[in-house]
């Protein structure tokens, strides 16, 4: 069976930059409400600029049919401020297997302008051994 | 009305947000995210995944449940950390409710813990879609 690969942990890859743009997060405040700002989670968006390349990267063999979404973290060191523009770090954290199940772990440091961490997102990603 | 760090106390819950999930706001959210896998907005490829029909990203859900807290946390910039482990899907047309209780509280950092979770009512059971999920909120006090 494909498993994900074990020896891809710590591999990381090139920055992406990311603009909060103020449109964008206004999308995100009309869909979800909650008060003005940058939500909790809208820092998703900038994962999304550059997830499809990581999950989809031969080296780390993954089974992407088989994977799910386990959980999600943000840290932040201070608010995103809405303009500025963020360089996303991706970085697979770990990876490791548990019954079976692939348990992967990216992450991404997001810097502002002076190279001053902002926030960073975990997502476990699970390839499941079996489809449910 | 401004939640102060003093009016908090261990067990206090968080206001529950409700919504209803329909296919306008999963494709809104596609649309936003950037997250356009298929499974949240072809029904075959869902059926194919061993779904009855699509199913919400679970970022959608934990985007309702980042709401609730930024609702209690009076404003965003005061969220430090927010986390959230995913389980049961969530289907078109289910209505799913973010909730929360005060797990610690830290006078010195004026924050607080809460434990987070996000349920959906199937088949006469409640049911997770998130749990374990977790907030840390800095609060303002009386004192400003």
């Amino acid at each position: 069976m494909r498993r994900v690969n074990q020896e891809a942990e710590g591999k990381t890859y090139e920055p992406v930059a990311f603009e909060i743009s103020e449109e964008r997060v206004h999308a995100f405040l009309d869909l979800f409400g909650g008060p003005p700002g940058v939500p909790p989670t809208f820092l998703t968006a900038a994962e999304f600029t550059v997830f499809p390349f990581v999950i989809g990267d031969p080296e780390l063999a993954l089974d992407f049919r088989k994977v799910v979404h386990g959980s999600q973290e943000y840290v932040f060191r201070r608010p995103p401020r809405l303009g500025e523009t963020l360089m996303v770090h991706p970085r697979i954290a770990s990876i490791r297997q548990r019954g079976g199940n692939g348990f992967m772990v990216v992450e991404m440091r997001m810097d502002d302008g002076d190279g001053h961490v902002v926030a960073i997102a975990r997502s476990t990603m699970i390839e499941r051994d079996m489809p449910r | 009305m401004t939640v102060r760090f003093e009016d908090l106390r261990v067990g206090d819950a968080l206001p529950t947000l409700t919504r209803v999930v329909t296919r306008e706001d999963v494709r809104a959210y596609a649309d936003v995210s950037g997250d356009r896998n298929p499974l949240h907005q072809d029904d075959a490829v869902a059926r194919m995944a061993g779904f009855t029909g699509i199913i919400a990203h679970g970022m959608f859900t934990m985007g309702h449940l980042g709401a609730c807290v930024a609702e209690w946390a009076g404003d965003p910039a005061n969220v430090v950390r927010l986390s959230a482990q995913f389980r049961a899907p969530v289907f078109m047309g289910e209505e799913i409710l973010a909730g929360g209780r005060v797990r610690s509280l830290d006078a010195q950092g004026r924050a607080a813990v809460a434990e987070l979770w996000v349920t959906v009512q199937r088949d006469g059971a409640t049911e997770f879609a998130i749990r374990k999920g977790e907030a840390e909120v800095r609060f303002p006090t009386h004192g400003g």
